[in-house]
């Protein structure tokens, strides 16, 4: 566990949407399943003292927080107010702001990423499925069933690839500490350098799985940074130039982030490069 | 999205940039009604979306007396397989010294950074060290002095407040790319030569933009229906949940030496009515012999997923490789219609390479 162990207290945003609701009831069946305390409080603006499954709901951040003890906050606010949605939980003194929304302005991202920052609130996201470490806690979308506890982290900028290969560890009989989804966005919170740097603290996790793709450089940032024994696959090598893959950041900008030389630039640092998922689970044995 | 030169510097010169004298013609003739206003040279520019224009023949110089007979001939050119439809007509500056100046932004320090070089033109991109990157924090609304004198280096001061508005076009108009290259200096004062303006997609709507012109027809029914869909130069049909997983079926087509005809992504939580117009889409491309579905259900369900693929009804092979919510029920739907499953989507792709033959 890196982010959060059974303890952390939950809150949702927008938990009276559709995906807030049905999402909150999922994670709150797994910390039962797990003994974790899961999501105390959500917030819909103007649908105060309302209940979601049980759950208390409150107009602001702020008045959640004054009845509960949280510390993290998953985000289903839409697109247009998720920008704003992640300044109020960093300004209330959240800690930990999951964002699953998609099709966020870049610009609304860059911003509240930065006011965030300044008031010590990492932000995971926006546009990825979360987290879940096996047996402690889960904030946001992941499917939990195909999971399971060990020693590998995955760290991932794409959500259902992420499962893929969670599913293929699983079978393998390869547990996983903690899997995060950081998002595909050109503009995310937390990056590959900053989520190694806490599996590198973690005294559970011996290797990392960094599932990257076409866009940007992070991915190879992310294992010049780490000590840690990592294995790579990096997604999009067929994918033409110019062309919008799918999600915002997976596009090749002026050929930086072209899949074929990221590929090229981890091997070259001497890294495992997966050519595809079903590797994925051998070159993590060779590591381990 | 990306905006054509004359719309760029429509925008720019509203935020109080200076552009060149300028009028956009559809027609050879329309040039005549605007030489009186420009002197006695004009520049005409072929307005195609494609990069290197200037390269690829696009721009031309004429005089007064040239300039119908230069329109005709710049209308009738294909600039990079693209007919030339809208030409803008310039004045021709007398150009004292060319900078390049572009603000983006920066992946990792997740914040607005500004790229400016004491030299401008079509080959600044190819000497990367001749670009200074200064990034600003996206909370300030102005480029504070410190950091433009940075920027600036030994450059005129006169270029500061242009490159000001610059980042207030970037900021107020979501662009994920503003740039000027050539910004020129003459003894008139300074000039954006060029303009490029590329809008964040995910802003179009709170940008007044109703339609995105960067897609083909097919890719905006597609965006219709909520997929992102992309034409590629194969011959087997891709559908996944996921970009990321659909762009990974695509790598592992090439993987087994085949080629994927198109990526198309239902996104998460599609329905039967969804997948259905998602198969029926990619049927319709004649190329495509064989359809490799990928699916992993999270908030998707399988058995909606196959009620779909069976409602589609289409000719081509579909091939099915799905897990996760409602798998069971899925595949017993799919069984009874006699498609073809297979447990991995290496195996799916392996069978969809058998058909294809």
């Amino acid at each position: 566990m890196i982010y959060g162990d059974k303890n952390l207290g939950v809150i949702v945003q927008n938990i009276t949407g559709k995906q807030g609701t049905f999402h909150t009831e999922l994670m709150n069946a797994y910390a039962r399943e797990v003994g974790g305390r899961g999501v105390v409080a959500g917030v819909a603006p103007g649908k105060g003292g309302r209940e979601v499954h049980g759950v208390p709901v409150y107009n602001t951040v702020r008045e959640a927080l004054a009845e509960h003890d949280a510390t993290a906050s998953v985000c289903f606010v839409p697109g247009g107010a998720a920008g704003d949605s992640i300044m109020e939980a960093a300004h209330a003194g959240i800690e930990l702001a999951v964002v699953i929304t998609e099709h966020i302005p870049v610009h609304d991202a860059m911003k509240a990423i930065a006011y965030a920052k300044l008031h010590d609130c990492a932000v995971i996201g926006p546009n990825c499925p979360g987290l879940l470490s096996p047996g402690e806690c889960k904030l946001g979308i992941m499917p939990a069933h195909l999971t399971s506890r060990g020693n590998v982290g995955i760290v991932s900028r794409s959500g259902t690839l992420t499962y893929e290969v969670v599913d293929e560890l699983t079978r393998a009989g390869i547990g996983q500490s903690t899997v995060v989804g950081i998002g595909g966005d050109p503009v995310i919170g937390q990056t590959f350098v900053d989520v190694l740097a806490r599996f590198e603290e973690d005294p559970q996790t011996k290797a990392v799985v960094v599932i990257g793709e076409v866009g940007g450089n992070l991915e190879e940032e992310g294992v010049r940074s780490t000590d840690l024994p990592v294995v790579t696959y990096i997604a999009g090598v067929s994918a033409p130039p110019e062309k919008r893959m799918g999600h915002a950041g997976a596009i090749i900008e002026g050929g930086e982030g072209d899949a074929r030389s990221k590929v090229r630039r981890l091997a070259a640092l001497n890294v495992p490069v997966a050519s595809r998922p079903s590797e994925i689970p051998g070159l993590i044995r060779e590591v381990l | 999205m990306k905006m054509l030169e004359y719309e760029a510097k429509s925008v720019f010169s509203t935020y109080g940039i200076p552009v060149p004298k300028g009028a956009l013609i559809r027609a050879p003739e329309e040039v005549t009604a605007h030489l009186p206003a420009m002197g006695d040279g004009v520049v005409l520019k072929a307005q195609v979306d494609v990069g290197g224009r200037g390269k690829a023949g696009g721009i031309l110089m004429a005089d007064n007396g040239s300039a119908i007979e230069t329109a005709r001939e710049l209308f009738s050119r294909e600039i990079k397989g693209v007919p030339v439809r809208e030409i803008l007509v310039e004045e021709r500056l007398a150009i004292e010294h060319e900078y390049y100046v572009s603000i983006a932004i920066d992946r990792s320090s997740k914040q607005p950074v500004v790229l400016f070089a004491d030299a401008g033109g079509v080959e600044i991109e190819s000497d990367v060290t001749a670009i200074r990157k200064v990034v600003v924090s996206p909370l300030l609304h102005d480029i504070p002095p410190f950091l433009m004198r940075e920027i600036l280096g030994g450059a005129p001061k006169e270029l500061a407040p242009v490159i000001n508005s610059l980042y207030h076009v970037f900021q107020e108009k979501d662009a994920m790319l503003a740039e000027i290259n050539p910004l020129v200096t003459t003894s008139r004062g300074v000039y954006a030569a060029d303009a490029k303006l590329i809008v964040d997609d995910n802003a179009l709507a709170r940008q007044g933009i109703a339609v995105n012109r960067d897609l083909s027809e097919r890719e905006r029914e597609a965006e219709q229906h909520g997929f992102s869909y992309v034409e590629l130069d194969g011959t087997i049909g891709v559908i996944g949940n996921g970009a990321g997983l659909t762009m990974s079926t695509l790598d592992l087509i090439e993987y087994y030496n085949g080629q994927a005809a198109n990526f198309l992504d239902v996104g998460g939580g599609a329905d039967q009515e969804r997948v259905k117009h998602a198969v029926r889409l990619v049927a319709s491309m004649p190329k495509v012999s064989v359809i490799v579905v990928n699916l992993l259900g999270g908030i998707t369900r399988c058995d909606e997923v196959a009620k779909g693929i069976i409602a589609a009804g289409v000719a081509p092979t579909v091939i099915v490789r799905m897990a996760g919510t409602n798998e069971a029920e899925g595949r017993r739907l799919l069984a009874e219609g006699g498609y073809k499953m297979l447990e991995s989507m290496d195996a799916a792709v392996k069978a969809a390479m058998e058909v294809r033959r």
